[in-house]
């Protein structure tokens, strides 16, 4: 995800970054935002227009004319190894029972994505609550090693498969709200979720016909609203009605 | 030793080899503990241009650092406070 860049528009420089960083998954303090044009909201509409902000996702010291360094197989594998050990140790320090494995090694235009399982005793707790805690790890993981592994190297860290199971069961809630608020024509709106989870959201239903999604609230608080689109699905009954026939 | 209820040793170590690779200078470590209750506060002393690479940008590091401290402690019923000046 590091470098990874978005152009979005929303109404207000404050939604378009809202919306952006909904997209990407992240939070604002990971960011870089650049305000490519102020939004205005004009007089009645007239003149108005909206704001259009380019958000990236910060490397800490990245340098995008700095020839990244590719490496080889035999480096990503003795990377693999370093971050492997290093996952194990802090682990075994703080006590927790565990077994470290290398999922894969992936190279993929110039980025190499190291994927590490741990499986133990109490994996409850070090997942936390909505995974903060995993995060936690993975993230300090990352920044631990950042001086020593290359610059387009990311590790990824997993507990028991709680990511996928976690992935499964939130596009699940996505699919029921999405359902529930095109039978029910109004806004759902999800309990708070982490970037990561809202983008989960978001891309299940992108390619919806019938809702569309966007997110309200500030921080820990920021939930996603389902909301049907204003087509979808009228009632046969309705149709040759004038609208609000019925008061 | 008497079997204690707080996770001293490795967390100590856990706090140290973090800030080692966190920190340039890993000669100007120091960390002390002191013990109230259940509850271990850690203060870990640094260079003052050292400091924001354990703190990390609008305290992220720090955070996770604590997070994952908080983890370890619930196992044993403490609780971990780690400073850092």
């Amino acid at each position: 995800m590091d470098g990874h860049s978005v152009e979005v528009q929303g109404r207000t420089t404050e939604e378009a970054i809202g919306k952006a960083l909904d997209q990407l998954g992240v939070t604002r303090d990971e960011v870089e935002i650049e305000v490519l044009t102020e939004g205005r909201a004009g007089v009645f509409g007239v003149g108005s227009h909206e704001a259009l902000v380019r958000v990236t996702v910060a490397t800490d010291d990245f340098d995008e004319d700095e020839e990244i360094d590719a490496g080889d197989a035999a480096t990503d594998s003795a990377d693999a190894e370093l971050a492997r050990e290093t996952l194990e140790r802090m682990l075994d320090l703080l006590d927790f029972a565990n077994l470290v494995t290398v999922r894969t090694t992936q190279r993929e235009r110039g980025l190499t994505t190291i994927a590490l399982d741990v499986a133990g005793e109490d994996m409850g707790l070090l997942i936390g609550r909505h995974g903060e805690t995993l995060a936690s790890l993975q993230f300090l993981l990352n920044t631990c090693l950042s001086r020593q592994l290359s610059r387009s190297t990311r590790i990824l860290v997993d507990i028991e498969h709680y990511r996928d199971r976690r992935e499964q069961s939130l596009r699940g809630i996505a699919v029921r709200a999405a359902e529930r608020a095109r039978r029910e024509r109004r806004p759902v709106t999800l309990q708070p979720m982490p970037p990561s989870e809202r983008r989960v959201i978001h891309l299940a239903l992108q390619s919806s016909t019938w809702v569309t999604t966007e997110s309200t609230g500030e921080g820990s608080e920021r939930r996603v609203v389902i909301s049907p689109k204003p087509t979808a699905a009228p009632r046969r009954a309705n149709y040759g009605y004038s609208r609000g026939s019925r008061g | 030793m008497a079997a204690s209820p707080l996770p001293t040793s490795g967390t100590r170590e856990f706090i140290e080899y973090v800030a080692r690779m966190l920190v340039r200078s890993d000669d100007d470590i120091h960390l002390t503990e002191s013990v109230e209750g259940n509850v271990v506060v850690y203060t870990l002393k640094l260079p003052s241009d050292e400091v924001g690479r354990v703190i990390g940008r609008e305290g992220r590091i720090i955070r996770s650092i604590r997070s994952l401290l908080r983890a370890a402690a619930a196992r044993q019923g403490a609780r971990i406070v780690l400073e850092v000046e």
